[in-house]
């Protein structure tokens, strides 16, 4: 039951790792256009618009494969010097206060989707194009949902099985 | 319990959830959330959360971090970094600690296209770590080259820092970046002096490799020519205005994967793979700046810095007592703040006392500047070590500690001749602007 | 007697210098002094960073009152925006009576749900800011590049021939130096806030370019909270006074700029005459009459012309 969920997790890991990776590509070839076109006297329309939220889809899409295979950083200073059920407990601290962290995000970001979209009739959108910030809200909140489902997974295998099921990153 | 306590309070729980390991990122956040919702309200620090992470993650400025780290990993991917450091290497590889020093000049260089210390630190970093390690240099001496190499970014123009702080004190950005080219070509040069330091007391830090012939310096630098081209057209690119800085990561990044593409050295499934990578660092690097936000609104809220105002115009000692404490401040606070935050918080207060004491504002705004960049270097707590990190998973943070403190000293025997000799950051802007 | 002692935090994103402070924040403070009711004020971002998220922040309780640009985010405030319109604005009017009259008809109510206005206005009218590039006529201005931030002000661009450039404000001191951009179009008062002036030398008024609107909002269910006579307070100066005098504030820091880079030899400042003003108001104004139709604005501009 535990290995089947997790491999949902995993599977939603990976999909919101391509979303980002897409926007990264994306990302490059926006920005390239414009600049290309803009020594030609044509910038691409709203360049700055697609940019923007572009990087938001980059910034949350990678945050649940980052936190899989371990990419945040910490202070491994005393590691060394640490009993194994202290480095288990640290473990098993950050995942909680991770998961805390991610779905506060989640939440409160939906929260200002309600608020301005539902309950005041607001619709943010950029400046030149008019993408909606709600779109790209709401990615915020499905991947900061993945992640902190990710985060909840890892606390609970800590328990069941002693072991952070983190891959270790190793160089590229 | 007063808000100056609570706000200290907040500071020392930092420092014990890090100890335990907790993430950077998360033991931020924890503090930053907790301190907001209590001097604030839990409501406030919720809102907050979302505000700061969705305005962040569409700040265009941050654009260069996802950018210019995908463009170091297809440089390494398509081995066009190997191909710089094989060149550098048969120039001065045969000098003890020959790269580090090539390697400072290459974060120097690109400082001067950046303008952001951890755009230099993420993209050298992710260039130039693997190779010096293949040519067996020591990872404390690698690392500490390139987490001390990034602040170079900050002082040498442009520089987003002294944009910020000209901004906040009204002060002449023109000659803020005049004054920062000297201070920045001396610390480069006393980072370079460092390493020969290093490399002569150890020499295993940094091994001298084998003498080259000219024509062995002539092929390298031909093998060299993709990526070389690729930065003069950079730094070109941004120098006639054809883009900026911030676009210059895309440009970068687009030229290593076209050169890549021509030279058959990158398919699809390298790409990608470096595309995932620069994805995830994004993730890290983002995290640990919107973390560092909430901390930021936590200190203001505590009213530290005003407190630190206050004492400061209360006590009756010579003017360079008076610095040396401000600057002392900025240390400690670089422990916890990315440096334009500390800027944001600190300036509405500082900046008065500097303009009563009557000291020079712009040889003020390098020397904040530099001891920005040490407080974003020195343990326990140095952002910039952990941008670093998140490039070199595998060197342990005590070992990158141990690496940059030789460049932190050479920082401050900088900040000590600039106290000295103001002349070094003001000749250029007194002598270039009326 | 003053009743309880409350707090309520004034949030923005620029230096605590900024005319900003002088000309609204110090009124406002000094309205309510002696109500019980203190502003402590958060500058530089330190609620949140950046502009924009500025009026989801006051709506969500980050804080409790903010400034803010409607441009930032125009698809909030497309009827408020009208008055922004190159030639929305008659010469004998001011900014904030324009807005006003138009929120006092409960036109605008739409466009600040759950927030208190308590200062609406506009900025001094726009100007070219040029760099080796005397701007005269429209012609003057083909084919170069200038920094806009809103979608208007880049219709505008186009009308006058010239491609329109977005970017951040922090950045275009370094494009102006570069030559990525030619020039900018926005307000005098941004020559000294950004420091353009030791970038830019040539810089042309009198040109039907427009102007920029502001706000400065309260949450609604935080001011309900208050005591009555801290009500009183804030209403003792909120709405036409306020903005007033921020409006004044804002003209009069953009005429100590011109003054200033009149001032400076290497500087040319220049004012169009009324005909020289004409061939652009004929590519200008048609603009204004698109986007007030494409909005249903209709209404709204004459509420605030008075016709
Ligand atoms: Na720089
Ligand atoms: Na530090």
């Amino acid at each position: 039951m535990f290995a089947r969920i997790k491999n949902w997790a995993d599977w939603l890991i990976s999909l919101s790792a391509l979303i980002g990776t897409i926007g990264l590509v994306a990302e490059v070839a926006v920005i390239l256009i414009d600049v290309i076109g803009r020594f030609f006297g044509s910038p691409l329309s709203g360049a700055q618009d697609l940019a923007q939220m572009g990087m938001v889809l980059i910034v949350f899409g990678g945050m649940a494969l980052c936190d899989k295979i371990g990419g945040h950083v910490n202070v491994d200073l005393f590691e060394g010097t640490m009993p194994r059920w202290m480095i288990w407990a640290g473990d098993f601290v950050s995942a909680l206060i991770g998961a805390a962290i991610f779905i506060g995000i989640a939440w409160t970001t939906w929260q200002s989707i309600y608020l301005m979209r539902f309950q005041m009739g607001i619709v943010q959108t950029t400046n030149i194009i008019d993408l909606q910030f709600d779109w790209f809200k709401a990615a915020i909140v499905v991947m900061s949902a993945i992640t902190a489902f990710a985060m909840i997974l890892r606390a609970i295998g800590l328990i069941l099985t002693g072991d952070n099921g983190q891959e270790s990153r190793g160089h590229a | 319990m007063s808000v100056e306590l609570i706000g200290l309070l907040g500071l020392i729980a930092l420092f014990i959830l890090l100890g335990l390991r907790i993430p950077v990122a998360f033991a931020m956040f924890a503090v930053g959330f907790t301190g907001v919702s209590i001097l604030n309200s839990p409501q406030a620090a919720l809102s907050q959360l979302a505000s700061d992470s969705f305005s962040l993650a569409a700040k265009i400025e941050l654009v260069v971090v996802p950018l210019f780290i995908l463009m170091g990993n297809v440089a390494t991917e398509t081995g066009m970094s190997r191909k710089l450091y094989d060149a550098a290497y048969a120039w001065i590889g045969s000098i003890r600690g020959g790269l580090a020093s090539a390697t400072v000049v290459a974060c120097g260089g690109f400082a001067a296209l950046s303008g952001s210390s951890v755009a230099s630190a993420l993209t050298i970093g992710r260039v130039s770590l693997s190779e010096m390690k293949r040519f067996d240099y020591d990872d404390r001496l690698s690392t500490g080259v390139v987490a001390a190499g990034g602040t170079l970014g900050i002082l040498i123009p442009p520089s987003t820092g002294f944009v910020i702080y000209a901004l906040l004190t009204q002060e002449s950005i023109g000659r803020l970046f005049l004054a920062g080219v000297l201070p920045g070509l001396l610390l480069l040069s006393m980072f370079i002096l460092t390493i020969m330091v290093i490399t002569w007391i150890k020499p295993s830090m940094g091994p001298k490799g084998p003498q080259t012939t000219f024509s062995e310096k002539m092929r390298s630098t031909t093998g060299a020519a993709p990526i070389l081209l690729v930065i003069v057209l950079t730094i070109g690119g941004i120098y006639t205005g054809i883009f900026s800085p911030v676009e210059a990561s895309a440009v970068g990044a687009g030229l290593v994967i076209l050169f890549g593409i021509l030279m058959g050295k990158l398919n699809f499934k390298k790409f990608w793979k470096a595309a995932q990578d620069s994805v995830v660092t994004t993730a890290t690097v983002m995290l640990i700046l919107i973390s560092a936000y909430m901390i930021k609104t936590f200190l203001a809220l505590s009213h530290i810095p005003a407190w630190l105002g206050t004492y400061l115009e209360s006590l009756a000692i010579p003017v360079l007592g008076v610095l040396a404490i401000m600057l002392a401040i900025y240390l400690i606070l670089g422990c916890f703040l990315e440096g334009f935050a500390m800027m944001v918080l600190s300036m509405p207060i500082f900046f008065p006392v500097v303009q009563q004491l009557g000291i020079d504002p712009i040889w003020f705004g390098v020397l904040v500047v530099l001891t920005l960049e040490m407080g974003l270097i020195s343990p326990p707590v140095g952002l910039n070590v952990f941008i670093v990190k998140s490039v070199a998973p595998d060197v342990s943070l005590g070992k990158m500690f141990r690496g940059v403190a030789p460049f932190w000293f050479a920082m401050l025997a900088t900040l000590a001749l600039l106290v000295a000799f103001p002349q070094i950051a003001l000749i250029l802007p007194d002598t270039m602007i009326n | 007697a003053p009743g309880m002692s409350e707090t309520v935090k004034f949030a923005h994103w620029v230096p605590p210098a900024h005319t900003l402070t002088k000309s609204t924040i110090e009124p406002l403070q000094a309205a309510v002094e002696g109500s019980g009711l203190e502003i402590e004020v958060y500058p530089g971002g330190e609620l949140g960073a950046g502009p924009l998220e500025q009026y989801v922040r006051v709506v969500q309780g980050v804080a409790d009152i903010v400034w803010g640009l409607q441009g930032y985010t125009s698809s909030q405030f497309p009827l408020t925006m009208v008055s922004e319109l190159p030639g929305a604005k008659p010469d004998d009017m001011t900014g904030y009576d324009m807005i006003w009259s138009a929120y006092d008809e409960g036109l605008l109510d739409g466009e600040f749900p759950g927030t208190k206005p308590l200062a609406l206005w506009l900025s001094e009218p726009n100007v070219f800011i040029m760099k080796d590039v005397d701007v005269r006529t429209p012609a003057d201005l083909e084919g170069l590049k200038i920094r806009v931030s809103g979608s208007a002000a880049a219709s505008a661009v186009e009308s006058l021939g010239a491609t329109p450039v977005q970017m951040p404000a922090g950045e275009i001191y370094n494009s102006l130096q570069t030559g990525l951009i030619d020039g900018v179009i926005t307000g005098a008062s941004a020559i000294g806030d950004f420091k353009l002036d030791e970038v830019a030398n040539s810089y042309t008024l009198n040109a039907p370019l427009g102007h920029i609107s502001f706000y400065v909002v309260m949450n609604q269910a935080k001011y309900d909270s208050l005591p009555d006579d801290q009500k009183a307070a804030i209403d003792s100066i909120a709405g036409r006074e306020l903005s007033k005098s921020a409006e004044e504030g804002w003209y009069a820091r953009a005429n100590s700029v011109i003054e200033e880079i009149s001032a400076m030899d290497d500087n040319t400042v220049y004012t169009l005459t009324d005909e020289e003003r004409a061939a652009f108001e004929e590519l200008t104004y048609p603009i204004r009459d698109n986007v007030v139709a494409e909005v249903g604005g209709e209404e709204v501009l004459a509420t605030m012309r008075g016709e």
